[in-house]
């Protein structure tokens, strides 16, 4: 379990911002996880669904050879990084118009940040 | 020339819900065992975006359903007429591939009713035996609703299904079924979010004083993981339940749940493209032998040996299988006398829609089981001294979907076809919806099925002959509840409020009605009465067990899935006992 403290030495050891809610917690971001799990598995290779999310951060969307994407995403061309990460997962559907995840988005910026930062450790 | 192959433990004819159920507990025991699917896996275009939401593709094609020009039916309305085959498969959808008819499933999910079990003589008890026509051939399961409850608890958590309960161990909940029968627990996931059609539906029965509540679904609302760990996603809503693969991996179904819990243990295999032909019979011995199966893409014929056998195909599938393989005593509807093929039930369907000027119902945001629902007029819920029918509907307002091809719901007097057409479908089609009534069907004398003489499948075999009209029971009964479902239109405030269309005969299989087949291989306390016993053991092999809704003596006013569920599991245990020590269950 990752403390409050040791997110925000993280965090300034990395020169991320810390948002005023609250540090990430990877243990509740893993709990978040949990409704994205059924189609990106945990699996690096696994595209049964969806495409990976083993080592997202900083990969551009629609990278991976393996996975057949829309072409929204592939055209979007945007890298995944804290804050597209958000935008994204707020509203899926209305940050990349006609790409196909169906999934509504979660709208609580701080369950958000966790996800984002349980993302973080999946390489 | 069929090739015989190694004998195998268990061999389970049919990859669907009940193989699913059964493997998941038989596989980590250490049982070998073996599923015959004749359909493909589900890893093709059916369950990939975007094809997966191909609605000409899966919903009117039919793409995840049996191929009439590989195998059909014969229907004829009474035993007295000749059959002619059914050319499209449109009234009901029977599963092909793997998880069968729990893969394309709508996930509406019930316990049947205390009374369903014990049907004949609850209503004997309640109106005497003189009551009960001479025709209706309902029937006591030979179990009980108790002895099924720990079943249907487990085949919930399993699929996730998504509920309010209203009745936790004889407790009443407020909000749930205030008829349902007695649950041990809660639901393992809450409701779906109430849809507007729901909260229309609401109102208005609650200003008729009826309780309403929301439909058990499959649709799982939250993201869950079921005891054998195994993951749903949340529900999105986007109306492609039913003939569709979901592309959410939010609707419970065996390809999803159950096969990929036990897919890579060394003593189970699940053999797809393999179509059963025949159950090997030695009826000396009263016993079967095997199963001999065709390849269908080699076109090769296997003999499989197995020292016990389960049929876990689809009803008619059941059924045919014991007909072709000559196992029981087929049923002769003049007589009376025989089993097999008899008390052929289906569900009687009827509805009434409503059309508002100033309410979006916006269909196209639906679920399978996305709905708000009535119980009053349900099985025996009511008195139905006088009333001249048994049995009764549930009464919904359900948002299955509203895809573009097919959801067309037009007030009384639109044009067929033209501009005005055009105008009203664009007018209404977010402005109304249909409140159903989901009714039983009960059996009866003349309702069977045979082997066709004059029709054969591609493989050769007689087809399977059904004789089914709507008995005149069912007929008034639908009468009855449609009329409470008119009254229920009238009390939403609707601006129009459509022909009530109660069920009428004759049975027309050119419309989708339901995939609720039921019977053939009916559950019976006694052999000069049943197929199989209350443990689903052949009376005529020891070594054969049967399962699905073909052993239902007649049809509950619930979806059938529930049912099904929790008979597999039960026979899951039944088999672990079996296995140990074979013998009359």
């Amino acid at each position: 379990m990752i403390t409050f403290r040791h997110c925000i030495t993280i965090a300034v050891t990395l020169g991320l911002a810390v948002p005023s809610a609250g540090a990430q917690d990877t243990t509740r971001g893993k709990a978040v996880y949990e409704a994205c799990i059924v189609c990106h598995k945990l699996d690096p290779k696994s595209t049964d669904q969806g495409p990976t999310l083993v080592g997202v951060i900083g990969r551009r969307s629609g990278a991976l050879d393996d996975f057949r994407y829309s072409r929204a995403i592939v055209r979007a061309n945007i890298v995944w990084d804290e804050s597209t990460l958000d935008a994204y997962l707020a509203d899926p559907q209305s940050y990349i118009v006609g790409m196909r995840m169906p999934f509504g988005g979660i709208p609580d910026k701080a369950e958000r940040a966790d996800l984002i930062a349980y993302l973080k450790t999946l390489r | 020339m069929a090739t015989t192959l190694k004998e195998r433990e268990v061999v389970i004819v049919g990859g669907g819900l009940s193989a699913g159920l059964i493997a998941r507990k038989l596989v980590p025991l250490g049982r070998d065992v073996l599923v015959l699917e004749r359909g493909a896996p589900r890893s093709g275009s059916e369950s990939q975006l975007p094809s997966q939401r191909d609605e000409l593709r899966w919903g009117i094609q039919r793409g995840l359903v049996q191929r009439e020009n590989v195998e059909t039916y014969t229907l004829r309305h009474a035993p007295e007429e000749t059959a002619l085959p059914m050319r499209r498969l449109l009234s009901f959808l029977p599963g092909f591939g793997v998880g069968g008819g729990a893969s394309h499933w709508n996930g509406q999910t019930w316990r049947f009713q205390t009374t369903d079990y014990i049907l004949r003589s609850h209503l004997e008890q309640r109106y005497g035996k003189a009551a009960i026509p001479s025709d209706m051939t309902v029937q006591d399961w030979g179990i009980r609703y108790e002895d099924l409850e720990l079943y249907y608890t487990l085949f919930e958590k399993l699929f996730g299904i998504s509920g309010k309960a209203g009745n936790i161990k004889g407790v009443k909940q407020e909000g749930g079924n205030p008829f349902e029968p007695w649950r041990a627990e809660e639901f393992p996931l809450p409701p779906l979010e109430p849809s507007e059609a729901g909260l229309i539906f609401k109102a208005a029965v609650e200003k008729l004083g009826y309780k309403p509540f929301p439909m058990p679904a499959a649709n799982a609302s939250r993201a869950y993981t079921n005891p054998d760990g195994m993951k749903l996603g949340a529900c999105q809503y986007c109306g492609h339940c039913e003939r569709f693969v979901c592309e959410a991996n939010a609707k419970a179904s065996p390809d999803q749940l159950l096969f990929p819990f036990i897919a890579d243990k060394p003593n189970f295999e699940l053999r797809t493209h393999a179509e059963a032909l025949l159950i090997n019979y030695d009826k000396a011995d009263r016993r079967v032998t095997g199963v001999t199966y065709i390849d269908t893409q080699t076109g090769e014929e296997f003999t499989q040996p197995a020292s016990t056998i389960v049929l876990g195909s689809y009803v008619l599938s059941n059924t045919r299988l014991l007909l072709l393989s000559g196992i029981g005593e087929p049923y002769d509807p003049r007589t009376g006398k025989g089993v097999v093929g008899k008390n052929y039930c289906y569900q009687t369907i009827s509805g009434v829609s409503v059309f508002f000027e100033d309410r979006y119902i916006n269909p196209f945001m639906g679920a399978g089981a996305y709905g708000m629902v009535i119980d009053e007029f349900n099985n025996d819920h009511f008195d139905h001294s006088g009333l001249g029918f048994f049995g009764g509907a549930f009464i919904n307002a359900t948002i299955t979907n509203g895809r573009p091809i097919t959801t067309r719901a037009l007030p009384p007097a639109t044009p067929r076809w033209g501009s005005a057409w055009k105008a009203a479908n664009a007018k209404w089609y977010l402005r109304s919806f249909n409140i159903s009534c989901h009714g039983t069907s009960y059996s009866h004398r003349s309702n069977c099925m045979d082997l066709d003489p004059d029709y054969r499948d591609a493989y050769g075999r007689p087809l399977l002959r059904i004789a089914f009209d709507f008995p005149e029971n069912d007929l008034k009964m639908s009468l009855f509840v449609t009329q409470k479902a008119h009254d229920i239109a009238k009390a939403t405030g609707a601006t129009i409020v459509g022909t009530p269309a109660p069920r009428r005969g004759p049975y027309d299989s050119r419309i989708y009605q339901s995939t609720h087949n039921t019977g053939g291989t009916i559950i019976g306390a006694d052999r000069p009465t049943s197929v199989v016993s209350p443990h689903l053991q052949s009376w005529d092999a020891q070594n054969l067990f049967i399962t699905g809704a073909s052993v239902f003596p007649q049809n509950s006013g619930y979806n059938p899935t529930g049912a099904v569920g929790a008979l597999g599991l039960r026979l899951a245990d039944d088999l672990v006992s079996y296995l140990e020590r074979p013998r009359f269950l």
